[in-house]
């Protein structure tokens, strides 16, 4: 047991470093933080921003115009910048999934990953942790300008809503790198593994949408396999332990059949 | 020599899978879509026959098809693939059977009501809500969700209108946005849903209850006094009798003079701002109907006086001659003037216990004088503000006041009394008989047009709810509210958050990106 957890560590460890030594993952880093921190201007300070609408709210109470419902900046806030940091993952996804495998798979180490002493899904979990880590460094310091403006609120907000719905975020994120590093361990090109997983994560980012055109139990069924309608909930300050299960259920998936995927290969050459 | 041209056209039969495998995804499709008939299964088994013909005959050429170890392990990975999944599947599904959801928001913004979760778990046949809608809006949704959650008897289904007619036509839905409620055999229209207008838990909590108490109440508007009519040929109050036909109430006119006798059916008695006098048989018809546990609603205007007075002398109640002004100016935020006061002070009563702070307007009201009588329980459901006064009207209808005369309220416009009925006997495990009445110095505030406004139509139903000693509980049930919160930043913090955001993090990695490269190099 201990000895695959080391095995398990030590994968990691080797993922983490690759990621942490070479330009591309900073490079999709840095973007990611450039479209973050946009969208954060945009949705907070910007002219149809958060704070403006709440300003306006206020001017025609001063005015004497009927007082408007009432309005919560800072939840309304967190859950349009946590919904929009999902959309914007799901195009930095791919791209830190594609090389999980596929990279191995051109410089021929695959092979003796495949038939090293560590058991497959060791491996994937390993190089999933690593990638999930990854991720988690990418969302921090956009989580932290976040924590900046939710903390001038007033009166004070809880802190409940905001980490829930950042949990969320990375479990969304978890899933889909599952499914695409399982995609990464079918094929060489990186782009393939790359355009192959953006497809997926569209069709179960809008699966809510097909399974509204059926009916009964199938519909729903199908419905509950949307990534949007459980990541929704989180944002919203719902924990859903459906949801949760959902999100455990694809990422448990995508390490089997990654797992399988590699089996597979040592007797596909044979 | 037959062999042997089977065997040359043999290498081309493994194509036969790909048809195969389309006529096996159309069958499915068309099955699940329009329903397993003929022709979906034949599609099905026609495709799964090519399908195997392709893989089994089509390989059969290379001879060792079965015997390759790869064909092996891959059979082997797709068994155990099938099998994770439908386990997958299986932990999905009792996952969601099981679900528990916790609500994180401040003001538990998406868990219903304990009223709401008391009625939906008391459900004790399957319940179903029917929304008509072909683009369900997820706060609908969401609640409908919690409402399932809550109870195990109530499930919700959104049908598109369009794609089942059939079912449409069955309900009755004519437009999109009907929604429905079934339970048992009996099945009716609960409100229309668009885009100004959401499910609300109230209307549906009461719906439920209603399925629950299985009780219709009988509400009789009492005519022939010059009330205000139900039955829309003038401006009066057809919304007010719409909103109770919605609650399944049965809605009825009621012409005393003609039947001599409040009928016996009857649960609640209105008479909505009459200007005539009623007759003296009139008023004792009415008298012995409430001291035999009746239940009236009185909604009388100022500058009439339909002689109603000996109904209420043993209740202590007197109707007011003057009209309340309320000079204070917070009518004037929405666009009333001094004669129609805006009540955000509500009693502690059933009726209006949730109303907190909610606004309702009652143009030309008189004030509700109240002297304690013994025996009876008196609460004032509507005040006015303390900035209002009660002025008098002269002769000739003309409204003289000073200006700058001391305000002397608040006022009672409105009060809810009760009182327990004489010589009856409580059934067991249930409170005794009462006779309930509510007095409000206005009926306009209710007439079509007004009912709709503010929570004024709420005053209006919550009085009917409570008079037809329903289950006081659901009652009063207000859309949670936000807490209404502003993020303070001066300009500084705004500018520091968006340099840092937009430019000082994205360089950071740049810099990074270029550092590695060049270690690399």
């Amino acid at each position: 047991m201990t000895l695959l957890l080391k095995n398990i560590l030590a994968i990691y460890q080797r993922e983490l470093q690759s990621y942490f030594a070479s330009p591309l993952p900073y490079i999709i880093a840095a973007v990611f933080w450039l479209l973050g921190g946009f969208f954060l201007v945009a949705i907070l300070l910007g002219p149809q921003g958060i704070l403006a609408q709440a300003a306006m709210a206020d001017q025609a109470v001063q005015m004497g115009l009927p007082t408007p419902p009432p309005f919560d900046v800072a939840y309304e806030f967190n859950k349009a910048y946590v919904g929009l940091l999902g959309s914007l993952s799901m195009f930095v996804l791919p791209m830190l999934s594609m090389g999980l495998y596929a990279d191995e798979r051109k410089q021929g180490t695959l092979e003796l990953l495949a038939t090293s002493p560590v058991t497959n899904w060791a491996v994937a979990l390993g190089k999933l942790l690593a990638v999930v880590s990854f991720y988690i460094a990418m969302v921090l310091p956009l989580m932290v300008c976040q924590a900046i403006a939710l903390g001038a609120a007033t009166p004070p907000t809880g802190s409940g809503v905001f980490f829930l719905s950042h949990l969320g975020l990375v479990l969304v994120a978890a899933s889909v790198l599952a499914l695409g590093m399982f995609i990464s361990s079918l094929t060489e090109s990186t782009v393939l593994a790359a355009i192959m997983t953006f497809a997926l994560i569209l069709l179960l980012w809008l699966v809510d949408a097909v399974a509204q055109g059926l009916p009964g139990v199938l519909g729903s069924a199908i419905a509950h396999l949307s990534l949007l309608k459980h990541f929704t909930d989180f944002t919203e300050g719902i924990f859903d332990t459906g949801g949760l299960v959902l999100f455990l259920s694809f990422i448990g998936l995508g390490l089997y059949l990654t797992a399988q995927s590699i089996e597979t290969l040592r007797f596909q050459r044979s | 020599m037959a062999m042997k041209s089977f065997a040359v056209y043999q290498k081309y039969l493994k194509y036969l899978a790909l048809p195969g495998l389309a006529l096996v995804t159309a069958g499915l499709l068309a099955g699940v879509v329009a329903g397993w008939t003929l022709l979906p299964a034949g599609l099905l088994i026609g495709g799964i026959g090519l399908l195997l013909l392709g893989l089994v005959l089509g390989n059969q050429g290379q001879g060792r098809f079965w015997a390759q170890r790869s064909t092996e392990a891959g059979a082997n990975a797709l068994v155990s693939t099938l099998a994770v999944l439908v386990i997958l599947g299986l932990v999905n599904f009792v996952a969601v059977r099981y679900a528990t959801r916790v609500d994180l928001t401040e003001n538990q913004l998406f868990t219903l009501a304990p009223q709401s979760q008391q009625v939906v778990r008391s459900l004790e046949n399957p319940t179903r809500v029917v929304v008509f809608d072909p683009l369900p809006n997820p706060q609908d949704r969401q609640l409908l969700e919690s409402f399932r959650q809550t109870g195990g008897q109530f499930t919700f289904d959104y049908v598109n209108p369009y794609n089942d007619p059939r079912l449409a036509q069955e309900f009755g839905a004519t437009q999109t946005g009907m929604v429905f409620v079934e339970s048992g055999g009996t099945r009716r229209f609960l409100q229309n849903v668009g885009p100004s207008e959401r499910l609300s838990e109230r209307t549906l909590t009461n719906a439920l209850d209603q399925v629950v108490s299985d009780r219709a109440l009988t509400v009789y508007f009492t005519q022939g006094h010059q009330e205000f009519v139900i039955d829309g040929s003038d401006t009066g109050f057809l919304q007010a009798a719409t909103a109770l036909g919605e609650k399944s109430a049965l809605v009825q006119p009621l012409d005393l003079a003609q039947t001599g006798t409040v009928p016996e059916d009857a649960n609640v008695v209105v008479v909505a701002g009459p200007a005539a006098e009623f007759f003296d048989a009139e008023v004792a018809a009415l008298q012995t109907y409430l001291n035999q546990g009746g239940s009236l609603m009185l909604l009388i205007d100022p500058r009439t006086s339909p002689g109603l007075d000996t109904l209420l002398d043993p209740w202590g109640v007197t109707l007011d001659d003057r009209i309340v002004l309320d000079t204070s100016g917070s009518g004037q935020l929405v666009g009333l003037g001094p004669a129609a006061p805006l009540v955000t002070d509500y009693g502690d009563h059933p009726i209006t216990r949730d109303f907190r702070g909610g606004r309702s307007f009652f143009p030309l009201v008189r004030p509700v004088n109240v002297e304690e009588v013994p025996g009876v329980t008196a609460t004032p459901l509507l005040q006015s503000n303390p900035q209002s006064r009660a002025e008098s009207l002269s002769a000739e209808g003309q409204l003289q006041f000073d200006e700058n005369a001391p305000p002397s309220g608040p006022y009672t416009l409105g009060v809810a009394l009760s009182r327990p009925v004489d010589g009856a006997a409580a059934a067991e495990g249930e409170p005794p008989p009462e006779s309930r009445l509510v007095v409000i110095g206005n009926a306009t505030f209710a007439t079509d047009g007004l009912f709709e406004q503010q929570l004024n139509g709420d005053v209006f139903l919550n009085a009917i709810s409570w008079l037809g000693q329903q289950t006081d509980a659901t009652l009063s049930i207000r859309p949670r509210e936000v807490t209404n919160r502003r993020i303070t930043m001066t300009v500084q913090q705004q500018v520091g958050l968006g340099v840092f955001s937009l430019l000082v993090l994205p360089v950071i990695g740049v810099v990074l990106a270029v550092v590695m490269w060049l270690r690399r190099r």
